[in-house]
């Protein structure tokens, strides 16, 4: 395929994607039950009825559905993914104000996870059958069946009982103080990063492996090439397709890990406002933050493809 | 390299992290959600009132925290001899946020807002006896269509703001202007909240902090581990579960009240069996609240009748209710004298929060064991507040808040038509003495009258009052000059320090 044609389908998706998104995310959050003005009106019956009639016209919940999906469409297209319904302010603020701290932990959780991955997965491969490689796959079964929150949660307890005077919660933007940002960052980032770590370090072992036993690999080694160049350039470079491919994917899963790691650890990010969003039915802030985040999976995504054309001369056949 | 890259963070973050308190002293508080909206006459979620009450807005009045009425931007006031009208003072030397002076003007374009029908304000309903407000001068004077004792009292929940939002809606929601010691500075959403030291404030020397921070933190642990690595200097109105964890931890102390806030059981009067008195006195009967306060509140709480121990001059002991002995043979008894089947199926609809859930399993069995058969449901809260709105439930699990004068909770709860009397609930006797008790000025008339609603309520009410909490604050050891108030507000965060 061609680089401008890959570029268009991919742009297509990525419509496609994201129209099919809104619909459902409109649909769901609308079968929520209790609506949003409900919950802001809280367990008052002082509320008059007027009040309430007036909340809901003003929120635009007294439409059809469907009218409401298509008014907030239309706007959205141009632009306009309307106001908070709490603070007044407009959505794509609040989630521009959220995106920073978000995507910093998820970089730094795939630093951590798929950095690491390579060359744990290389030495298990290199160690294959010794006790270090026995110990790091059951090190990495346990990475992979322990939920990120849990990790985070038992992470902070333990901060508490070994280390009290440390101050790791919550969030500060780099520029304002770049080793407190990466200080308090840095726990999360772990347990977020842990899981992809695991996975990640199994599936580069198996495809090293299955690299090593193939014939140009004997070849290499018996035109006497050093052990670092057989298992680096020659092995290493087939394996990490299907690394890459993972690498894709688990981006997606950071993004959802990311909502319950931000809670635990009240990092005011993406997951912190799809979250609240919830909580408070705030229509326009939770439609527009889902897409948002979609948006960026399926970018992930295509950056992924991009990558495949650098790294594997048969895609570009 | 990419090891190397995460260890030099590590020792980096380490090296960053014995974080020495800042010069400045801005209180960092943790709360456990996000305010919605900040417009004290709009607002109604408890979130946006702890955040607002007394810290950015004050009132004509105040109440402090033995629950009494005192001055607040009204300096002083006289009550007309018939009751019928009210003259403050307002104070002089008061300013708004924006530097602009507090002038009579502003006090009349405040609770003209509160009672406007295009605001409307859950507020409006504390202003109900109130006909007409006028300014003169500096002082402000309110004529009643009728007596009205609880007006001081309600008063001191009304903020006082600019005239310039008179009319407006929207703009106080996001950029609150108040009078009180601590001015709006920044509100990230799900971040946090700071406010910063109001440097005009008329109490001279208030408020000590350069500002507060509240921090936004669903996590429960999350919290418990901010305060106790010292992140957080506040954790505001904790439940026992967590006060119990925290107790103890070097570091940390606890402030602790009994709470105006109760549980209880809320009966469907409008339709069977409730309808008949038998059965609900029954349920008193059955319900032991000493059990609900050892198995679902860790002991930190008392049985509560009517209204809350901590109105000492009001609320009756417990003792006088002859239906808060525990007695299931009795119960049972009475259902037999109610002449309905037994057991009576019954479906109770849980408030979705933990400790309601916890209380709510202990009643469930107190009652199945009494000729009852409860199953319990708990909707999402959305659902459970429409259901309760709409009277759509037999018997219902929840929480309310008090207030420091019994009019106040009474009326609006018990009175036949009352704006939360969701039980339908109608008494002539009960209806009688509230109207007496609302309009009279003599506090031992008062007190007599609420004594025998109490006594009317106890037993064969629609709601069950079972247990009065007790009412945690927990603070860094460094912090001196706060008090709690039973009724959950910040307002000594002007005379807190952190040194």
């Amino acid at each position: 395929m061609t680089l401008p044609r890959l570029l268009l389908m991919r742009l297509l998706d990525l419509v496609v994607v994201l129209f099919f998104v809104s619909l459902i995310v409109f649909a769901m959050v609308r079968l929520i039950p209790g609506d949003a003005v409900a919950i802001m009106l809280g367990a008052n019956t002082e509320v008059t009825p007027e009040r309430i009639a007036e909340l809901r016209s003003r929120i635009g919940l007294d439409l059809p559905m469907a009218e409401q999906y298509v008014r907030w469409l239309g706007k959205a297209l141009h632009g306009d993914f309307g106001t908070s319904l709490w603070t007044g302010r407009p959505v794509i603020d609040e989630i521009a104000l959220h995106v920073w701290p978000t995507l910093q932990l998820t970089l730094l959780s795939l630093v951590i996870g798929a950095g690491l991955a390579v060359p744990t997965g290389v030495l298990m491969a290199r160690l294959r059958g010794r006790f270090a490689d026995g110990a790091l796959r059951i090190v990495t079964v346990a990475g992979l069946t322990i939920p990120s929150f849990w990790l985070g949660i038992v992470m902070i307890l333990g901060l508490a009982t070994f280390a009290p005077s440390l101050q790791m919660l919550g969030y500060v933007p780099f520029s304002e103080d770049p080793v407190g940002n990466l200080a308090r960052l840095i726990l999360p980032a772990v347990a977020l990063g842990l899981p992809i770590l695991a996975n990640l370090s199994r599936l580069v072992r198996s495809a090293m492996l299955d690299a090593l036993g193939q014939d140009y690999i004997r070849t290499a080694r018996a035109k006497g090439a050093s052990e670092a160049s057989v298992l680096f350039k020659h092995a290493l470079a087939n394996a990490l397709i299907p690394f890459v491919t993972s690498v894709g994917i688990m981006t997606g899963y950071l993004l959802g890990g990311a909502i319950v790691v931000e809670q635990v650890f009240a990092i005011p990010g993406l997951g912190r406002l799809i979250l609240g969003a919830i909580a408070e039915r705030n229509y326009p802030l939770l439609q527009a933050t889902i897409l948002v985040v979609t948006c960026g999976f399926v970018v992930v995504n295509f950056a992924v493809d991009l990558l495949y054309l650098a790294i594997d001369p048969r895609v570009r056949a | 390299m990419a090891r190397r890259f995460v260890g030099s963070m590590m020792i980096a973050g380490a090296a960053a992290l014995a974080v020495s308190p800042a010069a400045a002293q801005v209180l960092e508080v943790a709360i456990d959600q996000s305010p919605a909206g900040l417009d004290p006459h709009i607002i109604t979620a408890f979130s946006s009132f702890m955040v607002v009450n007394r810290t950015i807005y004050e009132g004509l009045t105040a109440i402090d925290k033995d629950l009494k009425v005192g001055p607040g931007l009204a300096e002083s006031w006289t009550v007309a001899p018939d009751g019928k009208g009210y003259t403050f003072k307002i104070r002089s030397g008061a300013t708004f946020h924006n530097g602009a002076p507090v002038e009579a003007a502003d006090v009349a374009a405040s609770l003209k807002r509160v009672m406007a029908k295009e605001i409307a304000s859950p507020l409006a309903s504390r202003l109900a006896a109130v006909e007409s407000v006028t300014a003169t001068g500096d002082t402000v004077e309110l004529k009643l269509k009728e007596p009205a004792a609880p007006l001081l009292t309600s008063l001191a929940t009304i903020a006082i703001v600019p005239r310039s939002f008179e009319a407006d809606k929207d703009g106080l929601q996001k950029q609150p202007v108040g009078t009180g010691p601590f001015k709006f500075k920044e509100w990230q959403p799900n971040g946090f909240i700071a406010l910063s030291k109001h440097d005009g404030y008329w109490q001279k020397g208030l408020p000590k902090l350069d500002g507060v921070k509240f921090n936004i933190v669903p996590e429960s642990a999350t919290r418990q581990v901010g305060v106790a690595s010292g992140q957080y200097a506040m954790l505001p109105n904790i439940d026992a579960a967590t006060a119990l964890q925290l107790k103890g931890k070097p570091g940390v102390k606890l402030a602790e009240t009994l709470e105006l806030a109760y549980t209880l059981v809320g009966l469907n009067t409008s339709k069977p069996p409730f309808d008949n008195p038998k059965v609900r006195e029954a349920v008193n009967y059955a319900v032991n609240r000493d059990e609900i306060v050892a198995a679902a509140q860790f002991g930190a709480g008392v049985p509560g009748g009517p209204l809350s121990p901590a109105l000492k001059s009001w609320a009756l002991d417990v003792g006088a209710f002859p239906c808060y002995k525990h007695d299931p043979a009795k119960a049972q008894a009475l259902l037999k004298e109610a002449g309905v089947a037994t057991p009576v199926a019954l479906t109770m609809t849980v408030l979705p929060r933990q400790d309601i859930k916890d209380i709510a399993q202990v009643v469930q069995a107190q009652l199945n064991k009494a000729g009852f058969k409860v199953e319990l449901k708990t909707p999402e809260l959305g659902a459970f507040i429409q259901d309760w709105r709409n009277s759509n439930f037999d018997l219902f699990a929840s929480t309310n808040a008090g207030s420091p004068d019994p009019d106040d909770y009474f009326y609006r709860t018990f009175r036949t038509g009352g704006s939360t009397n969701v039980f339908k609930y109608s008494n002539p006797e009960v209806d009688a003495l509230l109207d007496r008790a609302r309009a009279s000025l003599d506090p031992a008339a008062r007190k007599a009258d609420y004594d025998a609603v109490q006594k009317a309520l106890a037993c064969s009410g629609p709601i069950v009052h079972l247990t009065y909490g007790q009412l945690f604050t927990a603070l860094r050891a460094n912090v001196t000059g706060f008090e709690i108030v039973a009724n959950r507000s910040l307002s000594y965060l002007a005379e807190t320090t952190a040194k």
